[in-house]
């Protein structure tokens, strides 16, 4: 096991330069997330790691060792693809053994170590199977057993999940959490789903444009997101962004005064609610509905505030209609500010807390 | 329509198809027949389909006038050499172009379809000017020189691979430290199986027909392919239908057993070309 070490990494296709200077720390044995939009720049991340394309600046470290130049093979990863990459003419043991028999390890050896994969992953009375007579989420199992028995001091994910149905997807996300858990390799994991990054990574690393916007904690990010990108991309139903004013020392919008506003803060300022820290109550705004979704536990109620869409999400079932007023508040400590032209966060008066 | 018109409709389908077939196999159970019929009989009006008198002389002057066994050995070593070679050139060449997509490759492959617009017989003069320079004229090795590599080959491979074969396949196999000749063999190779095959057949048979090349290359009688050895029956003023004819059957038949085992492979694997399996 080893640590990860990026350091200012750039990556150009041709004249498009596609990573800008990353920096990147994956202490030995964390789980961490890398998420954003496609076209971030995140598989190709993990690319770069993996050796499959070559770094145009910066180092990458495997361990404290600077593998910019080494190949693939000699990295010490094992790499788990979107589509699983099993060889469609190998038993699901060959598949899993393939490593080991390049490494030119004995055949009792070998069937001992996919035996023993086999067994954490519940894959045993498949072995002799091909993998186009197994299931998708036994032919991801296969995928991340053929990575377990190579041993790695790294594994890479891309994607491994999104090919999935929406049920066998949460079931496999506890899965992979339990098997990193258990054998506690250094993990990286290219989403975009941010659900995925938050329950299961130690750490998210939020990327957009060849960027990283934000990296932290999952419930540090949701609680204290960087700017309004990060903030809308984490949790879901996004955060809503109101162009509020602020106005003696509050912030207003939509008519009301939301928070105390920061003493030096003048002028336009964004404003983030997270839909779930909406309440229902007198003294605040009223939103006008347009709809209502309900999914047993929640209540999800889009409609206009102040003339702006706005998402609420309410823990109980409420009896909202469409074409109903309803007044909503939040708790001033919950309000996050952004600055009206960069978008980055402001900080907040602890006073005003 | 109703059920019965259908049927009926079906029906004159397949006696269409039977009688089309009869008329597409007559000319080969004919020349069956003619082997073994006496050279009277051969010239006689209304032809026979059965022989009145069936005789093996034909076959016997054959077998023993000429050298046809050994004319069918050539043919055949001639033909699964190059089925080999093919096979092999075609797959590494268009797993290649498939996959290591740097700018130049392009270039090639252009060139390589290029020569599929060039008749054989365009450049076989200059080519039979270089075996004879090599000193390989009557050999195996002169006859397979012009048919080593085959355009449509790795054009058919080329294709099969960008269908069939995903890059993380080969990327999955070079992180668990594959080197790139061990993944054509073990990974590349097998999983082209079907479209190999097919290649494989269509090679044996350009090989095995293959008139002009093995006609100028081979000079010495013993060196001759059967193809050759056939067109000796029939000179510039006679032909001796009896034992071109049995000549004839003799080769027609291994062909005709190969085609039909193979048929599968033939059909499938052109056809589902570009296809995903």
């Amino acid at each position: 096991m080893a640590s990860v070490e990026i350091r200012d990494l750039r990556k150009s296709f041709g004249p498009i330069e596609t990573i800008h200077g990353v920096t990147i720390d994956v202490p030995d044995g964390e789980f961490v997330a890398l998420v954003g939009p496609s076209g971030c720049g995140k598989s190709t991340i993990l690319r770069l790691l993996a050796g499959l394309e070559e770094v145009t600046a910066g180092t990458i470290s495997i361990g404290g060792r600077v593998i910019n130049e080494v190949e693939p093979k000699h990295r010490d990863i094992a790499m788990v693809f979107q589509n699983y990459a099993l060889y469609p003419h190998m038993t699901v043991a060959e598949n899993m053994g393939f490593s080991m028999r390049l490494l030119k390890k004995s055949k009792e050896e070998i069937r001992r170590e996919v035996g023993s994969a086999a067994e954490i992953l519940g894959l045993t009375p498949y072995l002799g199977r091909y993998p186009k007579q197994l299931s998708g989420g036994q032919r991801q199992r296969v995928a991340m057993g053929r990575a377990i028995v190579r041993q790695p001091q790294v594994f890479l994910f891309d994607e491994p999940l999104s090919n999935l149905d929406a049920q066998l997807r949460v079931q496999m996300r506890a899965e992979l959490k339990a098997i990193h858990n258990r054998l506690k390799v250094t993990t990286i994991y290219v989403t975009h789903d941010q659900v995925e990054a938050m329950t299961m990574a130690d750490r998210i690393v939020v990327m957009k444009d060849g960027y990283v916007m934000q990296a932290g904690a999952p419930l540090d990010l949701y609680d204290q997101p960087a700017n309004t990108f990060v903030a809308r991309f984490v949790g879901s139903p996004s955060m809503n962004i109101f162009a509020a004013d602020v106005s003696g020392g509050q912030v207003q919008f939509a008519g009301t005064d939301w928070c105390a506003a920061p003493a030096d803060l003048a002028g336009a300022v964004q404003m983030g609610i997270r839909p779930e820290h909406f309440t229902i109550g007198e003294g605040g705004a009223v939103l006008a509905v347009e709809n209502v979704d309900p999914t047993g536990s929640e209540t999800l109620v889009q409609g206009q505030l102040g003339g702006v869409p706005a998402t609420v999400l309410l823990r109980t079932r409420a009896a909202v209609r469409a074409g109903d007023l309803l007044p909503v508040a939040v708790r001033p400590e919950l309000i996050h500010l952004f600055d009206a032209e960069s978008g980055d966060t402001l900080p907040m008066n602890s006073e005003g807390l | 329509m109703t059920r019965n018109q259908r049927k009926a409709t079906d029906f004159m389908i397949d006696v269409g198809l039977v009688l089309f077939g009869l008329l597409m196999l007559a000319p080969l159970l004919m020349l069956v027949a003619n082997a073994f019929k006496s050279p009277a009989e051969m010239v006689a009006w209304p032809p026979t389909f059965i022989p009145a008198n069936p005789t093996l002389d034909n076959f016997r002057s054959v077998l023993g006038e000429t050298p046809l066994l050994l004319w069918i050995w050539n043919s055949l070593s001639f033909a699964i050499m190059s089925t080999i070679a093919i096979v092999l050139t075609s797959s590494i060449a268009g797993y290649v172009i498939a996959k290591f997509p740097f700018r130049s490759i392009n270039v090639v492959f252009a060139l390589f379809l290029a020569t599929a617009i060039v008749p054989f017989e365009v450049y076989m003069i200059p080519l039979y000017f270089q075996v004879k320079d090599l000193g390989m004229l009557n050999t195996n090795q002169g006859l397979l020189i012009g048919y080593l590599v085959m355009s449509f080959g790795i054009f058919l491979i080329r294709q099969n691979v960008l269908a069939s074969i995903p890059d993380e396949l080969i990327e999955a196999a070079r992180i668990d430290g594959a080197g790139e000749l061990w993944i054509y063999w073990h990974i590349v190779l097998p999983l082209l199986r079907g479209p190999l095959a097919a290649l494989a057949v269509l090679a044996f048979f350009q090989a095995w027909t293959s008139f002009a090349w093995p006609m100028i290359v081979a000079t010495r009688r013993a060196a001759y392919t059967i193809e050759v050895g056939l067109a000796l029956f029939s000179t510039g003023y006679t032909v001796d239908l009896g034992k071109l004819s049995a000549a004839s059957a003799c080769v027609l038949v291994p062909s005709v057993v190969a085609f039909v085992i193979l048929r599968r492979n033939f059909v499938q694997g052109v056809a589902s070309t570009g296809m995903k399996e």
